[in-house]
C-alpha cells in the first residue's frame, strides 16, 4: 500500500506519514481534479480502474480502499 | 502496391495567446505554475470573436499551400473535422472549397469528431486514394473549443487552445512512405462525459439553459458550455488505449519497438504521461507537444507532426510513428504511419 499511500500524498500535498485509511479527504481539497489524479493512481498501483463517480463520493481513504477491492 | 501516405502538414495558431498567468489571475488558488504542473500547458492560443474554425482551417491549408509548393488545383478531395462548423449549413468544407479556389470536380465535406478526428481523417483519405477515387486529399482539422466555454471553468480553459492544420495525403508511389492498418472504436454511452448539452436539434439554447451552476470543484458553467467529466473520461482512456494499441500491433503484426514515435493525441501532459508509462514507452520516442498550444482537439496530432515531419525531410531511413486519437464520443482510433 506504501506506493498509493505516497501517490496519495502527492496529490494532497502532504506528508506521506499523514496518509492512512482514516483521513478525511474533504479536508484535502478532494475536488474533480484530485479525483482524476487518484483514479490514474489506483490505475498504476492495482491496475484496476474505479467508477469516477463513486470515487468521487468517497470520503476517507478507507472508502477508496473498499472501492479497490470490490473493483 | 498502391497505399497512401502523408507527404505534408501545415499547422495554423490564431494570434492571440492566452497565458497561464492570465488563467491564474481568475482562479483563486491556483498559479500559473500549478496550471502547467498539473496540465503541461503554459499558453494557448484563442481564435477573436469573428474568428472560425473556418477561418483557421483556410489558414493552414494556405500555408499548406505556400511552404510546400501545393498548387489548390491538383487536390481532389477536401475533407474537413470540426465540432464547430462555421454555419449548420451548408458545409464548412463547401465554403472553404471556394475560398480555397479549388477544383470544380474536388469533392468536399465535413466530418463531426473531436480528438479522434485525425487518425478517421486519414483512413478515409486513404479509402478514397486506394479506391481510385482521388490521388491528392487535403485533411483539414480546425476546432475553436474556447467558444464553448465557461471563463470560469477551470477544468476546460486550462487545457483547450484553438487551432488547426491541413495535411496533404496522396497516393505513395514509392513504396517507402505509407499509413495503415487502422483500428478504431466507439462507445455512444460516454457521450454525456464530454459534451455541450445545447445548440443542437435535441435541446436549443434558450435563457433557462444559459443559467449558470457551480459544481462541487467551484467550476462554473452553463448548459451551453462544454461540459467535461475528467475522472469518467480519464477511465475510459486509461482502458481503451491500450486495448487499441494491442489491437493496432495484432492488426499490424509490428511490435512496439518497431515504432519510432509515439504521436497521442495531446489531451493533457498528466494522462498523456500516466499512459506512457502504463505502455511502458520511453520518454525519447514518447512525443508531448502541447506547452505552447495546449488541447487543439483533432488538431493536436498533426500539430505535434508537423515539426517531426520537417526535422526528418531528406533523412535516409523512414520512420513509423505510431497515431492514437481518442475522446468526444468515446470515439478512439490508432494507426501507424510511414514517412
Amino acid at each position: 500500500m506504501s506506493a498509493f499511500y505516497e501517490g496519495l500524498a502527492e496529490i494532497f500535498e502532504i506528508e506521506p506519514a499523514a496518509v492512512g485509511p482514516s483521513l478525511v479527504l474533504a479536508d484535502h481539497n478532494w475536488d474533480s481534479l484530485a479525483v482524476v489524479s487518484t483514479l490514474a493512481l489506483v490505475d498504476e498501483c492495482f491496475n484496476c480502474l474505479v467508477e469516477g463517480a463513486a470515487l468521487a463520493r468517497c470520503e476517507r481513504v478507507s472508502d477508496i480502499e473498499a472501492l479497490i477491492a470490490a473493483a | 502496391m498502391l497505399n497512401a501516405a502523408v507527404t505534408a502538414i501545415a499547422g495554423h495558431l490564431p494570434s492571440r495567446v492566452l497565458s497561464n498567468e492570465e488563467l491564474a489571475a481568475s482562479f483563486d488558488g491556483w498559479s500559473a505554475e500549478k496550471i502547467f504542473e498539473k496540465t503541461g500547458v503554459r499558453e494557448r492560443h484563442i481564435a477573436g470573436p469573428e474568428e472560425t474554425a473556418g477561418d483557421l482551417g483556410e489558414a493552414a491549408a494556405r500555408r499548406l499551400f505556400e511552404v510546400h509548393g501545393i498548387a489548390p488545383s491538383s487536390i481532389d478531395m477536401l475533407i474537413f473535422c470540426t465540432q464547430a462548423p462555421d454555419y449548420l449549413l451548408p458545409a464548412t468544407a463547401c465554403i472553404l472549397h471556394a475560398r480555397l479556389a479549388l477544383r470544380g470536380d474536388c469533392g468536399a465535406l465535413d466530418y463531426s469528431l473531436g480528438c479522434s478526428g485525425y487518425v478517421y481523417g486519414l483512413a478515409l483519405a486513404q479509402g478514397l486514394i486506394m479506391s481510385g477515387s482521388a490521388r491528392r486529399v487535403l485533411l483539414v482539422t480546425a476546432d475553436t473549443y474556447s467558444k464553448l466555454l465557461h471563463p470560469l471553468d477551470r477544468s476546460v480553459r486550462t487545457l483547450f487552445g484553438d487551432g488547426a492544420a491541413a495535411t496533404l495525403v496522396e497516393a505513395s508511389v514509392d513504396g517507402r512512405a505509407s499509413m495503415g492498418p487502422f483500428v478504431f472504436g466507439t462507445d455512444g454511452r460516454g457521450a454525456n462525459n464530454l459534451i455541450v448539452p445545447t445548440g443542437g436539434a435535441r435541446r436549443a439554447r434558450t435563457a433557462e439553459t444559459a443559467l449558470e451552476t457551480q459544481d462541487a470543484s467551484g467550476n462554473i458553467r452553463t448548459l451551453d458550455n462544454l461540459y467535461m467529466n475528467g475522472a469518467e473520461v480519464m477511465a475510459f482512456t486509461l482502458g481503451a488505449v491500450p486495448t487499441v494499441v494491442r489491437q493496432l500491433l495484432e492488426r499490424s503484426q509490428l511490435a512496439m519497438e518497431d515504432f519510432d514515435l509515439f504521436v497521442f493525441h495531446q489531451a493533457n501532459a498528466f494522462m498523456l504521461e500516466r499512459l506512457r508509462r502504463k505502455l511502458a514507452i520511453d520518454a525519447q520516442r514518447f512525443v508531448v507537444a502541447m506547452e505552447h498550444c495546449g488541447n487543439t482537439v483533432s488538431s493536436t496530432i498533426p500539430l505535434a507532426l508537423e515539426p517531426l515531419m520537417r526535422a526528418g525531410a531528406g533523412a535516409v531511413a523512414a520512420r513509423r510513428a505510431m497515431l492514437v486519437g481518442f475522446g468526444v464520443g468515446y470515439s478512439w482510433a490508432a494507426t501507424s504511419i510511414v514517412f
